[in-house]
């Protein structure tokens, strides 16, 4: 880790001069909300809150991702794959969407290997930047571990007042910092001082975890059958919101869509819910998770058992999207966690 | 460019429809001489314009065969569509996928086929393996169950599978008819009828879902040991490379890591049956 400051100013004139040759991409607000989307100037970047309603995966792992297209011709088809790649610098990633896209990197780079993710991951350049205050009621970063990035970043700065404080963890984020200030150690003084302040208000701000960290896979292995499933599952709309939000849920359906010359098409995989009431259902009408339930149930153990068994980390990393966009406010991993925990059953 | 959902072409040389809903398709790859499947396997098959499904194989993998065989129920857009299709025409394949049968744990057991409707297409890629080396297993049972007896798959070759008595083929339907002169009832009434050394027995399972608690339950009160049942269940699987989550059930990946499972696993995993 290499580490540096940056005044604002030069950060500014750094982003400016980034955004004529590159597509630069940060939190920019949009009517009540921000979203990522490419800069036009450095002015428009939302550093802290609110946060964007989609995480970045959108830039990995789009909405909706050509895999193939196909075109007839004389009774032949000629088929070809497609991974559209393209570079890519986003500015203001908070420290759980870092934690989400290092989890990304690890489940996408698994057997059989899918070349879409890893190719559109290489093309970006991802700068991080600290929360100082939790960003909306909703987070729970500090309790599920996103609130540190762990170095899943090529850059990643804090506010330290009239500079940022810049650590870069790969040599890309060191090339980009240094194309802004020369090499210079940071003020560890000031930046141990700045996150130590940051923990203390994100403990006082942010609704407790009951059950510890790394119990949580325990806990839910053991409460298969916790009223606490059926209590909140029976008010889920099964919209599949909190699927969609999640900077950590990757499930897809694939589509064919025909061109309307009828002689070309395309095959794109588009994001999917586990939530929703089709996601288990076979063409026979058989449903291998209908009750709705089992459906949250699976989505809270994909998040804190099934993969933090697994990769050993927390799934859920706490950025609190699903809680907001929950029509009922039944999603929460922490508080079903809570629950679990002080209802035994 | 060629990536993880690229599918190679068929061409389509054999269309036999079987039953008012089912049809039975031989299938050859264009770029390859064979698919190199494992009994119990599957591959996605592809309609362009329409979308990818899942297909059980129902051919035993013969390394001098070029053709693999499916057979396939109208049921949804792909197969729907796929039904239109004739002899000549290409389709997409990705494929083969899943675990498929671990042959070797059949070797010199008895070996009891309980089949449910169209289970019987997967297990059949399974039973002609059996067949092909008849003097390396002990005694075969098929037992075969489906609705009605114009829902019978393989009507033909089921006679051939008896391989000169050595193989004792039972088939029930849950509603005869006039013609029918076979037994009637559920496929659970068939078990007690086999002999069963649990000692030897290997059972493999393939029905829908409803079947197994029922079957499994039958062959328990046989004091088959759990790990001596073998099944392979159905989940909805659009990937088929353990990508896209709609097969799984609890942490499993059902595409990848099976759809063939062995009852003792199967018990620790609360979503399987």
């Amino acid at each position: 880790m290499k580490n540096y400051i940056v005044k604002k100013e030069r950060l500014n004139d750094l982003i400016e001069n980034l955004i004529k040759t590159n597509e630069v991409i940060a939190p920019v607000a949009h009517e009540n909300f921000t979203a990522f989307a490419p800069l036009s100037s450095p002015d428009q970047i939302v550093w802290g809150a609110p946060q964007t309603v989609i995480p970045p995966k959108q830039f990995l792992y789009p909405q909706s991702e050509d895999l193939l297209a196909y075109e007839f011709s004389n009774d032949e088809v000629k088929i070809t794959g497609l991974n559209t790649v393209k570079e890519r610098i986003l500015f203001g990633v908070h420290p759980c969407d870092l934690n989400a896209i290092g989890q990304m990197d690890r489940v996408w780079a698994e057997k059989n290997i899918d070349s879409n993710y890893p190719a559109k991951r290489k093309a970006m350049t991802l700068v991080g930047v600290d929360c100082l205050t939790p960003c909306s009621p909703e987070a729970i970063c500090l309790r599920l571990g996103g609130l540190d990035p762990k170095g899943r970043f090529d850059l990643f700065l804090t506010d330290i007042g009239n500079s940022f404080s810049a650590e870069a963890a790969t040599p890309k984020g060191e090339a980009l910092i240094e194309g802004a200030v020369a090499a210079k150690a940071a003020d560890k003084k000031k930046l141990s001082a700045v996150r130590k302040k940051r923990n203390l208000i994100f403990d006082k701000k942010e609704k407790k975890l009951l059950p510890k960290y790394q119990d949580l896979p325990k806990l839910m292995k053991a409460n298969v059958d916790h009223p606490v499933w059926e209590e909140h599952g029976k008010l889920c709309y099964g919209c599949g919101s909190c699927n969609m939000v999640c900077p950590t849920c990757y499930c897809f359906d694939v589509q064919d869509y025909m061109h309307v010359s009828l002689v070309k098409g395309v095959r794109s995989r588009v994001w999917d819910g586990c939530m929703t009431e089709e996601f288990a259902k076979v063409a026979s009408g058989e449903n291998f998770r209908e009750d709705r339930s089992h459906r949250l149930r699976h989505r809270t153990y994909r998040k804190l058992n099934y993969l933090f068994d697994k990769w050993g980390e927390s799934f859920c990393t706490g950025c609190g999207r699903c809680i907001k966009a929950c029509l009922t406010k039944i999603v929460s991993p922490l508080e079903i966690a809570n629950e679990i925990y002080s209802r035994k059953i | 460019m060629k990536t993880l959902y690229t599918p190679e072409l068929a061409v389509i040389k054999k269309v036999i429809p079987q039953t008012p809903l089912e049809t039975f398709f031989e299938l050859e790859l264009t770029e390859r001489k064979t698919l190199g499947h494992k009994p119990g396997q599957f591959v996605e098959v592809s309609i362009f314009g329409i979308g990818e499904a899942p297909i059980s194989i129902s051919s035993a993998p013969e390394p001098d065969k070029p053709t693999f065989e499916l057979c396939v129920r109208k049921v949804g857009n792909v197969t729907n569509a796929l039904l239109e299709k004739k002899v000549g025409d290409k389709i997409g394949i990705r494929g083969p996928f899943g675990n498929g049968f671990d042959i070797a744990r059949f070797k010199g057991k008895d070996i009891l086929f309980i089949a449910g409707g169209i289970g019987l297409v997967p297990l059949r890629s399974l039973i002609l393996e059996v067949l092909n080396r008849r003097p390396e297993y002990g005694k075969i049972n098929v037992l075969y169950g489906c609705k009605t007896p114009r829902d019978l798959l393989f009507k033909g070759e089921l006679k051939s599978w008896e391989c000169g008595g050595t193989v004792e083929c039972m088939i029930t339907v849950d509603l005869g008819d006039e013609n029918w002169q076979g037994d009637v009832g559920v496929i659970t009434t068939l078990i007690p009828r086999v002999e069963i050394d649990e000692k030897k027995t290997q059972a493999v399972i393939v029905g829908p879902p409803v079947m197994y608690r029922f079957v499994i339950k039958e062959l328990k009160a046989r004091r088959l040991a759990d790990a001596n049942i073998w099944m392979s269940l159905e989940r909805k699987m659009k990937c088929g490379v353990g990508k896209c989550g709609h097969c799984q059930m609890n942490e499993i990946y059902v595409c990848q890591d099976g759809p063939v499972f062995n009852y003792a696993e199967l018990k620790k995993i609360p979503e399987s049956i």
